[in-house]
């Protein structure tokens, strides 16, 4: 039996203690001392305690927009099976292309952010796609940031397919942290991440080589990062994975971040050849998070993301940054979404909806709106309300509402409304299966000292 | 081959659904299938027609939508607090001195 509040204390129970403990008989002991430190005993609660945790985690109530995702281009050179993010053939005239004045006042509406550290973080399609429009975007970030001595993180996703050296020299030298995705050994890669133009696993792992190995090699002037990797988990993955960790190990990744498909999108379409139950996928999880532990009892450093942003929260009390599970989402209020026209979306997925016809989720538009009106803009709010789990009836008594969040879009893509129905939702059955896998880890001392260690400080 | 489509008649009690409960289901409803409201002694009658288990996830909906209402009732407070305090710490507003 799992305990949790409000502060993001838990406390793991047998059966028979929490009927003593429900029923008010469990009155002194260890485990009544552990669960009054906790929270857990009304008369004997630090409410000032509770209360600055609860801050501590919750401290992005504060903060504004730290997540500018600029779609620099619609276009890309992959055919991927699971795609989401509306992308249309590398050809097309750059019709949708970000322009360079669009660009740069993306960035200068990202440094309107109340937040204090930012990130713009380059999209597509295929970003490489419009090269030109992206390094203007970067110089002029660094500019700005510059003049009005804000931090200013960059990122770029990317297959990697048009990188070159001089490309990628750039990149490292302006500190742009780079992040591709990588689904496993190359048969598995190729089959879901459709590159005709080549190769994708080769030039993926050849990329991922390169810039490992510039980070290996600090120098004075500027800062390199490890480049990251995504893994979106296919109905081709089940079964392999194994395979698929090995093949992080082998091209010296640090972490992988095991994603589940969301049917929306592309996805929606082929769901029935490449999607899976919210059963299939937590077993998958569940092996890979083994399989993982396995190895790092073996001495071999390799971290899954998914388990370290939910242990900040566990374990640290802290608040990882991950928009997706938090309480309001971070729709509008944590991250934009900048499309290659300048239109303004309370993330990602809004805009992929965006591209389908219906704007429900557009905020503006980046050259005539103001910062204001963007974060109150109707669909900001109708979002901070419908991820507000105090609202959400199956979310409002779940143990695992400290650390989790719901998705107004997936709601609304897969259930017709912003506010789902968690009982037969499938995002919440995944983030379920995940949750109940990481909490039974933390249950043993053996696996709980690898997780507890993924995110010491 | 077009699915078939089936209509069928659901009660719901006053006791249980309140008229805004059933009538939001029915706007989620939109596109998915017809539904039309009616009040009838005690309640609201809903005609549903649509997909097999059309009318099934129609009363599935109107209890989660009761269940909501039901809940904000009780957390509102709690749920305005943070929302508000999200939405204006993103917009720039300064929190207002107490008096």
């Amino acid at each position: 039996m799992l305990l949790s509040n409000d502060a993001g204390f838990t406390a793991a129970l047998t059966g028979a203690d929490f009927a003593r403990y429900a029923a008010g008989r469990l009155k002194t002991g260890a485990l009544h001392k552990e669960l009054a430190a906790k929270g857990f005993v009304r008369e004997m609660t630090d409410f000032e305690g509770c209360a600055a945790a609860c801050a501590k985690k919750n401290a992005f109530l504060n903060a504004g927009p730290g997540l500018h995702i600029l779609v620099m281009t619609l276009r890309c050179n992959h055919k991927c099976l699971y795609c989401q993010s509306s992308a249309v053939g590398a050809a097309g005239g750059g019709k949708t292309d970000m322009s360079r004045a669009v660009a740069r006042r993306s960035v200068d509406f990202a440094l309107k952010s109340t937040n204090p550290s930012i990130t713009i973080e380059f999209q597509g399609g295929e970003p490489l796609l419009n090269w030109d429009a992206l390094r203007d975007a970067v110089l002029y970030a660094r500019r700005r940031g510059r003049e009005l001595g804000r931090e200013v993180r960059l990122a770029l996703v990317s297959n990697f397919s048009l990188m070159t050296e001089e490309k990628a020299r750039f990149l490292v030298e302006n500190e742009v942290s780079v992040c591709t995705s990588l689904d496993g050994p190359a048969g598995l890669h190729n089959r879901n991440r459709v590159f005709t133009g080549g190769n994708s696993h080769s030039e993926t792992a050849r990329w991922l080589k390169y810039f490992s190995e510039r980070a290996a090699k600090q120098v004075p002037d500027y800062k390199t990062f490890n480049p990251s990797a995504l893994l979106t988990v296919s109905r081709f993955s089940l079964g392999r994975e194994k395979e698929i960790v090995d093949e992080y190990v082998r091209r010296g990744l640090q972490d992988i971040f095991v994603r589940p498909l969301a049917p929306i999108g592309f996805a929606k379409k082929l769901w029935p050849s490449i999607g899976y139950t919210a059963a299939e996928f937590a077993r998958f999880y569940r092996n890979t998070l083994a399989y993982i532990l396995k190895l790092n009892a073996a001495g071999k450093k390799l971290r899954e993301r998914h388990a370290v942003i939910m242990l900040e929260k566990i374990v640290n009390g802290a608040d990882p940054g991950y928009l997706d599970m938090r309480c309001p989402c971070g729709a509008a209020i944590g991250q934009l979404a900048y499309n290659y026209n300048g239109d303004l979306y309370t993330c990602d997925e809004g805009r992929m909806v965006g591209w389908e016809g219906d704007d429900l989720f557009k905020v503006g538009n980046v050259l005539k709106d103001s910062y204001r009106k963007v974060m109150l803009a109707p669909a900001a709010r109708a979002c901070a309300a419908a991820s507000n789990l105090e609202l959400q009836p199956q979310c409002s008594r779940c143990a695992y509402k400290p650390f989790c969040g719901v998705c107004p879009v997936y709601n609304y893509e897969t259930q017709g409304s912003l506010w789902g129905d968690m009982p037969s939702n499938g995002r919440c059955a995944l983030s379920m299966g995940m949750f109940d896998a990481l909490f039974a880890l933390l249950a043993k001392p053996a696996s709980a000292k690898i997780l507890k260690g993924w995110v010491a400080r | 081959m077009k699915p078939l489509k089936k209509t069928e008649t659901v009660f719901f009690s006053r006791e249980i659904y309140s008229e805004e409960a059933v009538s939001l289901a029915a706007a989620v409803f939109d596109g998915r299938a017809e539904v039309s409201l009616s009040k009838s002694k005690g309640g609201v009658t809903a005609r549903v027609s649509g997909p097999e288990n059309s009318a099934g996830e129609f009363c599935n909906e109107a209890l989660n939508q009761q269940c909501r209402l039901d809940l904000g009732r009780i957390n509102s407070r709690i749920a305005s607090l943070i929302s508000t305090k999200a939405l204006l710490s993103a917009a720039g507003d300064k929190p207002s001195a107490r008096k």
